[in-house]
C-alpha cells in the first residue's frame, strides 16, 4: 500500500514538473519581444564575434567567371536547385565590334543599413554584431517584405525551410575561424574576406591602396561588398535587352515560370 | 542609348520575387473598406442627408471588405503557421515596417467598425430579438446588444452621439489602414515605381474610386433583390455617381503629379520607369487611364450619369481599373530587377498560395460573409425606415 502510494505520488509529481516545464518553455517561446528570442538569449549565432567587421573586396580583374564560388556555396550551405545564394553573372558591355565580357560576383553585401532588417516585421532578420545579416528561419514567416526591400535582388524563398534566405558570409565557418566556402574556393583568388575593424587585414590593405566602389552606392544601404575594377555601367541596375537565358527558354517552348525575365 | 553603356546580359539568374496576387487584391480590399467607411461617415460624422440611407449598409460593407482582406495577407505567407510571430517578436522594427503597423491597425479598425455598426443597429437588434422565438435566436441578438435593451429617447440618443464619436474616430483609422498598405511599398527604396512619399495619397484617392464604384455595383442589387421596397433609389446613385466622378478627378491630378515626377523629372530611376512605362504603355494608357478612368469620369458628369445602368457600369469599370492599378503598382513594381537588366514577366498559377483561384477563393469569402453580415444586421429595414416604408408589423 505504502509503496502504491509512494509511486503514485511520484507519478503525480512527475505530472505537475511536465506541465510546469511545458509552462515555462511555453511562456518563454511566447513573450513578446522587440528582437527575437535567440538575440535574447545572447546565443553566439546571433550575436556574432563582438568587435569584429566583416566585409569582402572582390578584386574583378582576378575573377575569370568559372562560377567555383557558386558551386562551393550551393554544396556548403545545401542550396536547392535553382536557387542561389552568390552567382557570377556573365555581361557583354558595349555594342560590337566595341565589346567586352565582364563578370560581376554578387552575394548579400551585409548593408551596415540594412533595408531588408529594417523592414522585417517579425524581427526574423538582423544584424550580428560582427555586421553579418542573418535570418532566423524558425521565426520568419515568409511575407517576403525583405526580399522586396533589398535593392541587390539577394533575398529568396528556401523551399526547405519555406524562410527567407540568403548569403550569411557563411558564419557557420568564421565562427570556427574558417573562411567563407567562396573565398576558400576562388581559383584566382579573386574574393578576399577579413575584419575591416583591424587594420592590418587584407581588405582593410585593399581598401586603402587603391579606389574600390560598391554596387548600386545611391541605395543608402553602405554595402560592404567592395569591387575593385567594375565597370561604370554595371553599378546600378544596369538597362539593356533580357536575360538570354530566358530569351532562350521562350524561344524553346519551355512553360514558364511563375517569374521570368520577359522575353 | 550610347554604345559604351549597352549591358547585354549573358548569363545571370532570375531574381526571386515573393508577392503574388494576393498582395494587390489585398490592397484593393482595405482601399475599398476605408472607401465605404467614409461614404458612411458622410452620414453619422457630417450629416450628409443624402447618403443617411446607404450609411448602414455602406458601414457593413466597409466591415466585410475588411474581415476578407487579411486572409489575403495569410496565404501569401511561406509560413502561416507562423501568423502569432508577427505579434509577438521584432517590435523595433515598428518605426521603420510599415508592415508592422498593420499588427495595430488591422486589429483595432475592424473592431472599430463592428462597434459603431452594433451602436447604429441596436433599435432594429433589439426589435429583432423581442421577436426573435428560439432561445438561441434570442440570446443572439441579446448579446449583439450587449444587454442594453432599453429604447428610450435618451439612450437612442446616447447612441447617436456614441455613433458619431466612433464614427470620427473611425475616419483617420480608415484613411490609416489604407493609407499603412501605401506606406508599405512607398518606403521600398530598392524600387523605382514604389518609392514616392505619394503612394499612401496615390492610394487613397484610387480607393475613393474602388469603393464607391463598388458601391454603385452592390447598392442597387441589395435594394433590387433583398429589400421589402425593391427599389433603387435613384437619388443616392445619382449622388455615388457624383462622388465616383470627382474621386477619379482627385486621383487624376495625385497620379499626373506622381507620372511626371516619376518619369520626367526623376534622378536615375527614370530610366528604369521609362522602360516600364514603355513596355506596358498600350494596356495603361487606353485601359487603366481611357477605359477605366476617363470614360466614367466622363458618364459620370453627363446626362448618362443619372441613369442606372450606367451607374452600374461606371462603378464596375472603374472599381476593375482600380485593382489593375493595384496589379500594375505591385506585381509591375516586381517586375523592375534591381541588379538585372531587363524587365520580370509574371505568370500567375491557377491554383496555390498567391494564385488566381487564390484570390478567387477571397471574393467567395468575401460574398459569403457578407451574406451572413446583412442577414444579422437589419440594414434593409434601416433603408425602408429612411424611404419611409416601414414594415407593417
Amino acid at each position: 500500500m505504502s509503496q502504491l502510494r509512494r509511486l503514485f505520488i511520484q507519478r503525480i509529481g512527475a505530472l505537475a514538473a511536465a506541465v510546469a516545464a511545458t509552462a515555462a518553455s511555453a511562456t518563454s517561446a511566447l513573450a513578446f519581444s522587440a528582437r527575437n528570442p535567440g538575440r535574447d538569449a545572447d546565443d553566439r549565432r546571433y550575436a556574432g564575434q563582438k568587435g569584429k567587421r566583416w566585409a569582402m573586396v572582390i578584386d574583378l580583374r582576378k575573377c575569370v567567371g568559372c562560377q567555383a564560388c557558386t558551386a562551393a556555396c550551393k554544396a556548403e550551405n545545401v542550396i536547392p536547385e535553382s536557387k542561389f545564394r552568390t552567382w557570377v553573372p556573365e555581361y557583354e558591355l558595349g555594342r560590337y565590334p566595341r565589346v567586352r565580357k565582364a563578370f560581376l560576383p554578387q552575394l548579400c553585401n551585409h548593408c551596415d543599413k540594412a533595408a531588408c532588417v529594417s523592414v522585417c516585421p517579425t524581427g526574423a532578420t538582423f544584424k550580428r554584431d560582427d555586421g553579418i545579416v542573418a535570418v532566423d528561419s524558425q521565426i520568419c514567416w515568409g511575407c517576403g517584405y525583405c526580399l522586396n526591400a533589398c535593392p541587390y535582388d539577394k533575398r529568396f524563398f528556401n523551399p526547405l525551410t519555406q524562410a527567407a534566405d540568403k548569403c550569411t558570409f557563411c558564419a557557420h565557418r568564421i565562427d570556427q575561424g574558417l573562411l567563407p566556402a567562396c573565398v576558400e574556393t576562388c581559383v584566382g583568388g579573386a574574393r578576399v574576406f577579413g575584419d575591416l575593424n583591424d587594420p592590418r587585414s587584407e581588405v582593410s590593405r585593399m581598401l586603402a591602396e587603391a579606389p574600390t566602389s560598391v554596387m548600386n552606392p545611391a541605395a543608402g544601404t553602405r554595402p560592404q561588398i567592395y569591387y575593385r575594377g567594375m565597370a561604370g555601367e554595371l553599378q546600378a541596375q544596369p538597362s539593356g535587352p533580357p536575360s538570354l537565358d530566358d530569351l532562350a527558354r521562350h524561344r524553346d517552348g519551355v512553360p514558364a515560370r511563375e517569374w521570368m525575365t520577359k522575353a | 542609348m550610347e554604345p559604351i553603356q549597352t549591358v547585354t546580359t549573358l548569363a545571370s539568374i532570375t531574381p526571386a520575387r515573393p508577392w503574388g496576387l494576393d498582395i494587390p487584391n489585398y490592397f484593393w480590399f482595405t482601399g475599398s473598406s476605408a472607401a465605404a467607411f467614409i461614404v458612411s461617415s458622410f452620414a453619422h460624422v457630417f450629416g450628409l442627408k443624402k447618403f443617411k440611407p446607404i450609411a448602414g449598409f455602406s458601414l457593413l460593407i466597409a466591415f466585410t471588405l475588411l474581415v476578407a482582406a487579411p486572409l489575403n495577407l495569410i496565404d501569401d505567407l511561406r509560413q502561416p503557421g507562423r501568423l502569432i510571430n508577427f505579434f509577438l517578436y521584432g517590435w523595433e522594427n515598428f518605426g521603420t515596417s510599415p508592415m508592422k503597423w498593420g499588427v495595430l491597425l488591422l486589429a483595432a479598425y475592424p473592431v472599430l467598425i463592428l462597434a459603431e455598426a452594433l451602436v447604429l443597429y441596436r433599435p432594429f437588434l433589439v426589435g429583432r430579438m423581442e421577436k426573435a422565438e428560439g432561445r438561441l435566436t434570442r440570446g443572439f441578438f441579446r448579446a449583439l446588444t450587449f444587454g442594453r435593451s432599453e429604447l428610450s429617447e435618451a439612450s437612442l440618443e446616447a447612441d447617436e452621439r456614441l455613433g458619431f464619436t466612433l464614427g470620427a474616430v473611425g475616419i483617420p483609422l480608415a484613411l490609416s489602414v489604407h493609407g499603412y498598405t501605401g506606406y508599405i511599398l512607398g518606403v521600398v527604396h530598392s524600387n523605382p515605381l514604389w518609392h514616392t512619399p505619394l503612394m499612401p495619397i496615390l492610394f487613397l484617392a484610387s480607393a475613393m474610386v474602388s469603393g464607391t464604384g463598388l458601391l454603385l455595383v452592390l447598392l442597387p442589387l441589395a435594394q433590387k433583390f433583398f429589400t421589402n421596397r425593391a427599389a433603387i433609389d435613384t437619388d443616392v446613385m445619382t449622388a455615388l455617381a457624383r462622388l465616383l466622378g470627382w474621386s477619379i478627378i482627385i486621383d487624376l491630378v495625385i497620379r499626373f503629379f506622381w507620372l511626371t515626377f516619376a518619369v520626367a523629372f526623376n534622378g536615375a530611376e527614370r530610366f528604369r520607369l521609362i522602360d516600364f512605362f514603355g513596355h506596358h504603355f498600350e494596356e495603361i494608357a487606353w485601359v487603366e487611364y481611357g477605359l477605366c478612368l476617363l470614360l466614367p469620369l466622363a458618364i459620370a458628369f453627363s446626362p448618362l450619369g443619372r441613369r442606372l445602368p450606367w451607374q452600374f457600369s461606371i462603378g464596375l469599370i472603374s472599381a476593375v481599373g482600380v485593382w489593375l492599378f493595384r496589379w500594375n503598382t505591385v506585381i509591375g513594381g516586381q517586375t523592375i530587377g534591381k541588379t538585372t537588366s531587363g524587365l520580370l514577366a509574371y505568370h500567375p498559377h491557377l491554383i496555390g498560395a498567391g494564385s488566381i483561384g487564390a484570390v478567387v477563393a477571397n471574393w467567395l469569402a468575401f460574398v459569403a460573409m457578407l451574406c451572413v453580415v446583412l442577414l444579422v444586421f437589419p440594414w434593409d429595414e434601416e433603408m425602408d425606415r429612411h424611404y419611409g416604408k416601414g414594415i407593417e408589423l
